[in-house]
């Protein structure tokens, strides 16, 4: 099916509109969701550094990381305090780990990721993401400037966008009602626009087609626009063409006839 | 108190690497240890070291008990027995097993094998290197001693001051160096030092002239009174912190006893374990990392560990700074109120 | 009223429009959310701060335990101090005692507090956060022993979370205005395709037919009603044709068979009457012409350089995160950019050779296919080698669409200003470098360096399948000589040539390359500024080039000055790459920016014309697609040396010195061409606007 001028140009604009829109509301909402990550996981980090500096200060005097039982009470009163958190645990340089807030877990290994994350890290935080938890940690430094091992705290990664998940939802229902009004508005506005253009050409056309065929007086130029005025003369030129043309037949025709019946 | 725990793996000492760890790698380290009395924490830390850095290392280890003359035997089991590495403990192990500079015999001592030394106090003065940078032999080491400056900055960082007091033992050579040092120290950084020498009597410094000597101090408007590691002082610890007390002249002790068992207000130390890990660093250095002993710079700990005596605070009201008593051991045995 | 032949008017009132369907959807939707954001973020802040100051609070209750009176603490300024720095959303920290008298304070001044502190009742939940001035205070009480001491209050930054969403609100504002940019090459495009352009070829017919011509009629195009207004119209012309040929038939016929000599001279006046007053095309039917117009290559050639200009702003930074054992990590981004340009380089006189022969719209879409490649190898790269593969098998592609595309409009441009006509393919370069680098940034900085490459390989395909529906495929084909080592060196002993290549067309790539696609991006990372941020600050470049560009084109062609603007162009950007010699930070780079933008906005057009002015007689020889090609060849000599030498000089001078190093080298080389721009004036003279047909 072919499409009109108008069409085209609202399916374009349509498109535009989508385009841009889902543009937007994707990456709105993905800067959004990486300013409020990062609020929580540094929210986190405060934890995990306070826990840090707990461990150094006690590695500081002299006593190795397994020894240290007390980190074993204060991650578990930290996870008490802040029932949001899913696990603090602690390992050391190898990736065992030493203390976990489930205690089933001490000894198990944590993943060698995380270990070279927290090489790496050196006095900055190191962030990994796991199915449905995140996880930030920070290294632990002794007083060599060795990296002993690392505290990560695990929390579940959902939580960051629940709470305003149904705010979102229903901010997205009333874009989508506002953006189909808009569309509406669009193709509307296109067939505004375009409208008196198809009309004129309509109006041409029907114009040049009488002139062709009952040999009207060919249309006035009109609007001092210059298509309509070559137009005009065309349709004038045209048709004066076309008059010269059956003149010149029928002139032709009646030399032919004359000398027939002569 | 919670440190002393340490001591108490002592049993775990002599149980060398657990063979789970060997089988995992190939063929661990041998290392000679030769210490001079018994297993203490400078040991510990040093072991612990290989331990949390996964390091397999088979230690061989052997105790002189303070007695000099064992001391060639363990020369010929080095000899002997090739370990990749040999530890010294303390400034007698390590002249007699590694030689002083200008009297190394390779007969007599150990040459061929790199060797780290710890616990010794002043490695240039006692002739094992010529500089801290570089040994400029198979040997390097970790120092135990604060410098001044770290102990004045330290000082400073409880409360700026513009006057230092002493007393000390005019008999004592360290402390004669100390305020030399302290004297330079004062120029740059701005403060004067009043030093008092305890009164001598038949040659010997008499203890019953220090609590005067503090009462000058005060009198002379000192901020606050510097204890520096002296044996005479630290044999009348009380007599000369108890006078400070009195005087309300606040006390830093560049030892531990003064502050954990006497009245001296804060100090700051390298713990021995913190020692004996540095030492096992710069063995990695040398094993794992192949770097010649040579080019493994004498350096201490880089942390201090502070001790703050708080019933001491208390008395004088002279409180510290936020800051540092995070970062502070506090010994408080009766606790506030 | 609209125009009809004009694509102008149309596409004002289109993009009134689409402004008014795009921009108040997004600022209604946009405020709302914000709003959402802000009450979704609060209560994480609140947390935030809560968590804070108990950390606070422990540690001062350790003083207190100690036998510290509350307010006898030493050192809380110093205390307070890291945390305030590191958290750059708390504004101040303050203890209180029990009465809610203010013991300690960082930050800000007690008296904005203590009004506040001193008649809030802190032991009623509903009291723990209270907003002051333009603080919000979160009270966390400290308690020894189960005795309530007093508060440890953690103030925030009220601004803080309008300020982070501000940012969200400078990425949709970017969004916006390169969808408004897009929009408009689109509508453009519509319009120009279905619309004006029928049009415009319909009225030279209508004009040729008032002189009595009927030969030309315009192929009617699509079904629409532009379409059916054309064969209406194109109905007439065939008409009178036909009545034409009746008459000549008859004519023919009557002198053929008639025996009255009088007749037949009668006939044959007629004849010529009307031969005299009309014409027609000697086929036997008017001539359908299919109608090359340069703008039906704009869209395409807009998505295709979109989708290459999607990286710019971050493919050093890209680069970057690879190694090569022995290179320098400069090096190693500076070579996907240095090996790119290579490939475009020894691809163009192929590309060139191509296009003479096959046609646009098969090369157009045969280049496509190394370039979706590449873009696919480039996004997946596990290793330098795979990278610096997919950026040569882009390279290789780039090479050929656009020459593709300069063919196309060249030949397109014929007849109308060539500078002007070429304006359309600088334009779209320019303007998809402008949407390309700013919407690439945003993508990239939002779905990593990986999926924009993914989005490039979209965005060509889309190019491909507008050119395959829509190049004329019907294209007049001939063979030209090849344009090959002979006429290099043919070209470079016209020393007015060989001048201005070395001395204005390879220095303003080198700094092009060397500094706006790899020393900026990675100057700004350092400087901190994030990838979205980076492009926006590229734009400066774009942006004034964009600009400046149709207006100078249009100058040049008026004042024949061409040599001069390229030379004023060429002072312009040296001396503005000096700039951040003066000064550390980020405003010696925008400005730097800025003048390179303005120095390649006046000679970009200016350039491509002059080629043509300066080498007229090899113009005629070698044709001007060659010796453009030859151009191309050689300033890529520049574009390769760009970020190479930028490589070798950061690890010496840094980044700022690396900017400064190669605006040197630009200026010493920008003043030797205005000296020769002088002379140039002083030899033979050339016929400047003389056309060059094949």
């Amino acid at each position: 099916m072919a499409w009109s001028l108008p069409r085209k140009v609202s399916a374009a604009l349509l498109a535009i509109l989508l385009c841009t829109a889902a543009a937007t509301a994707i990456f709105g909402y993905s800067k959004f969701e990486g300013v409020l990550s990062s609020l929580v996981r540094s929210r986190y980090s405060v934890v995990v550094f306070s826990i840090k500096k707990d461990i150094e200060d006690r590695l500081a005097l002299g006593l190795p990381l397994r020894q240290l039982r007390q980190v074993q009470d204060a991650i578990e009163r930290e996870k008490i305090d802040q029932p949001q958190i899913q696990g603090i645990e602690v390992f050391d340089a190898a990736g065992e780990i030493i203390f976990d807030t489930d205690r089933g877990a001490v000894g198990a290994a944590v993943s060698q990721d995380w270990v070279q994350a927290a090489q790496a890290a050196g006095h900055q935080t190191f962030a990994r993401s796991e199915e449905d938890s995140l996880i930030v940690g920070l290294p632990l430094v002794d007083v060599l400037g060795r990296v002993v091992g690392a505290g990560a705290l695990r929390y579940p990664a959902a939580s960051v966008a629940e709470e305003v998940r149904p705010l979102l939802a229903g901010q997205a229902r009333s874009g989508l009602i506002l953006l189909a009004g808009f569309a509406a508005l669009a193709v509307l506005g296109t067939y505004a626009v375009l409208a008196p253009f198809g009309r004129r050409l309509a109006a041409m056309e029907r114009q040049l087609q009488t002139t062709m065929a009952e040999g009207g007086p060919p249309p006035a130029p009109a609007d001092n626009d210059p298509f309509e005025a070559r137009f005009a003369a065309f349709a004038a030129s045209t048709r004066e063409a076309l008059e010269h043309m059956q003149d010149a037949t029928q002139d032709v025709g009646r030399l032919d006839r004359l000398e027939v019946r002569e | 108190m919670i440190r002393r725990l340490a001591g108490l793996v002592l049993l775990a000492a002599l149980t060398l690497v657990p063979p789970a760890a060997a089988a995992e790698a190939p063929k661990p380290f041998r290392i000679y240890m030769a210490l001079w009395r018994g297993w203490e924490e400078a040991a510990q830390g040093f072991k612990d070291y290989f331990a949390n850095q996964n390091i397999p290392v088979e230690l061989i280890v052997r105790n002189a008990a303070q007695d000099k003359s064992k001391l060639p035997e363990f020369v010929a089991e080095v000899k002997r027995l090739k370990p990749d590495l040999v530890f010294t403990w303390g400034t007698t192990v390590s002249q007699e097993m590694l030689g002083v500079i200008g009297k190394v015999d390779p007969a007599r001592h150990i040459t061929d094998i790199p060797a780290v030394f710890a616990i010794v106090s002043q490695p240039i003065e006692a002739g094992l290197v010529p500089s801290l940078a570089s040994s400029g032999r198979n040997i390097t080491g970790a120092t135990y001693l604060a410098s001044m400056e770290t102990q004045v900055n330290l000082i400073q960082s409880w409360r700026r001051f513009r006057h230092l007091g002493m007393v000390y033992n005019p008999l004592e050579a360290n402390s004669l160096v100390a305020i030399h040092e302290l004297e330079a120290l004062g120029r740059s950084v701005g403060f004067t030092l009043t030093a008092l020498p305890a009164d001598l009597a038949d040659g010997k410094p008499v203890p019953a002239s220090i609590a005067a000597k503090v009462a000058a101090l005060k009198a002379a408007g000192v901020d606050i009174l510097y204890i520096p590691p002296d044996t005479f002082l630290n044999v009348h610890r009380d007599l000369l912190t108890g006078a400070a007390l009195e005087q309300r002249l606040p006390s830093y002790a560049a030892a531990e006893n003064p502050v954990v068992t006497s009245k001296a207000m804060f100090g700051g130390i390298y713990r021995y374990y913190t020692v004996g890990q540095l030492t096992a660093y710069k063995a990695e250095q040398i094993l794992v990392h192949g770097k010649a002993p040579s080019a493994v710079a004498i350096d201490p700990p880089r942390r201090l560990s502070i001790i703050v005596n708080m019933p001491v605070v208390r008395a004088l009201e002279f409180y510290p700074p936020m800051k540092l008593l995070g970062l502070a051991e506090v010994v408080d045995p009766a606790g506030a109120k | 009223m609209i125009r009809l032949d004009s694509a102008r008017s149309v596409i004002l009132r289109l993009m009134v429009l689409a402004a008014l369907v795009l921009l108040p959807p997004m600022a209604i939707i946009f405020a709302g959310a914000l709003g959402d954001f802000q009450q979704g973020m609060e209560p994480e802040l609140d947390r935030k701060a809560a968590t804070i100051g108990r950390d606070l609070a422990g540690d001062i209750a350790h003083a207190a335990t100690l036998g510290i009176p509350l307010d006898r603490l030493v050192g809380m300024d110093e205390f307070f101090a890291p945390v305030l720095e590191s958290n750059p959303e708390l504004r101040y920290l303050a203890l209180t005692n029990a009465d809610g008298r203010i013991l300690f304070v960082a930050g800000v001044q007690a008296t904005v507090l203590a009004p506040h502190y001193e008649t809030a009742d802190f032991e009623q939940a509903g009291q723990r956060k209270a907003i002051i001035d333009a603080y919000l205070d979160i009270a966390v009480p400290l308690e020894v022993k189960g005795e309530r001491l007093g508060h440890v209050h953690v103030g925030m930054d009220g601004g803080y979370v309008p300020a982070r969403l501000h940012e969200i609100l400078i990425d949709v504002v970017t969004v916006l205005a390169v969808a408004m940019i897009i929009a408009l090459e689109v509508l453009l495009y519509v319009v120009a395709l279905n619309a004006a352009g029928p049009l415009k070829q319909i009225s030279r017919t209508f004009e040729a037919a008032r002189r009595g011509d009927f030969i030309r009629i315009p192929a009617p195009g699509a079904r629409d009603e532009v379409g059916r207004f054309i064969r209406t119209a194109n109905d007439a012309v065939c008409r009178v044709d036909e009545l034409y040929r009746r008459l000549i038939a008859y004519a023919e016929e009557v002198k053929s068979a008639h025996f009255d000599k009088g007749v037949v001279e009668r006939v044959a006046a007629i004849e010529d009457r009307i031969r005299y007053l009309f014409r027609f095309s000697e086929s036997g039917s008017p001539e359908v012409v299919h109608h090359r117009r340069a703008l039906d290559v704009r869209l395409p050639l807009f998505l295709f350089v979109l989708s290459e200009e999607l990286s710019r702003s971050f493919m050093p930074l890209y680069g970057g995160t690879f190694s090569l054992p022995g290179v320098s990590p400069e090096m190693v981004a500076a070579l996907p950019i240095a090996v790119f340009m290579a490939a475009i380089a020894l691809a163009s006189p192929f590309a060139g050779t191509l296009t003479e022969r096959m046609g646009s719209r098969r090369v157009f879409l045969l280049g496509l296919m190394p370039a979706v490649l590449g873009y696919l190898l480039t996004g997946l790269a596990q290793a330098e080698a795979g990278l610096l593969v997919g950026r040569v098998a882009t390279g290789i592609g780039y090479a050929i669409v656009t020459m593709a595309c300069q063919s196309y409009v060249s030949k397109a441009a014929i007849g109308e200003q060539k500078a002007q006509g070429l304006g359309v393919y600088v334009g779209a370069v320019l303007t998809a470098s402008v949407c390309g680098n700013a919407f690439g940034g945003i993508l990239a900085e939002h779905a990593g360096y990986r999926a924009a490459f993914f989005a490039s390989a979209v965005l060509a395909v889309a190019a491909g399948v507008l050119a395959a529906r829509l190049v004329d495929p019907a294209e007049t084909v001939k063979a030209r000589r090849e344009a090959g080592v002979g006429a290099l060196f043919r070209l470079l002993r016209n020393w007015r040539f060989a001048v201005f290549v070395v001395f204005a067309a390879m220095p303003a790539k080198l700094a092009l390359t060397g500094v706006v696609f790899f020393l900026a991006p990675l100057y700004l990372h350092q400087l901190g500024w994030e990838v979205a941020d980076i492009a926006r600050i590229l734009l400066l470049y774009a942006g004034s080039v964009v600009l400046l560009s149709p207006a100078v084109a249009r100058l040049a062609d008026a004042s024949g000055w061409r040599a001069g603007l390229v030379a004023l162009g060429g002072l312009i950007g040296g001396g503005g790459l000096l700039l951040p010699l003066l000064g550390g930070g980020t405003a010696p780079v925008l400005l730097a920016l800025l003048c390179l933008g303005v120095s390649h906005g006046l000679s970009a057009s200016p350039q491509l014309a002059l080629v043509s002015d300066l080498c007229w007689t090899e113009v005629q020889e070698i044709g001007r697609t060659g010796v453009l090609a030859q151009v191309r060849l050689l300033e890529r000599v520049g574009s390769i040396a760009g970020p190479i030498l930028a490589a070798l000089l950061v690890p010496v001078t840094g980044y700022a010195g690396a900017i400064a190093a190669l605006g040197a080298i630009a200026m010493a080389m920008a003043v030797v061409f205005a000296v020769a721009a002088v002379a140039y004036g002083t030899g033979p003279t050339i016929g400047s606007d003389a056309e060059v047909r094949p």
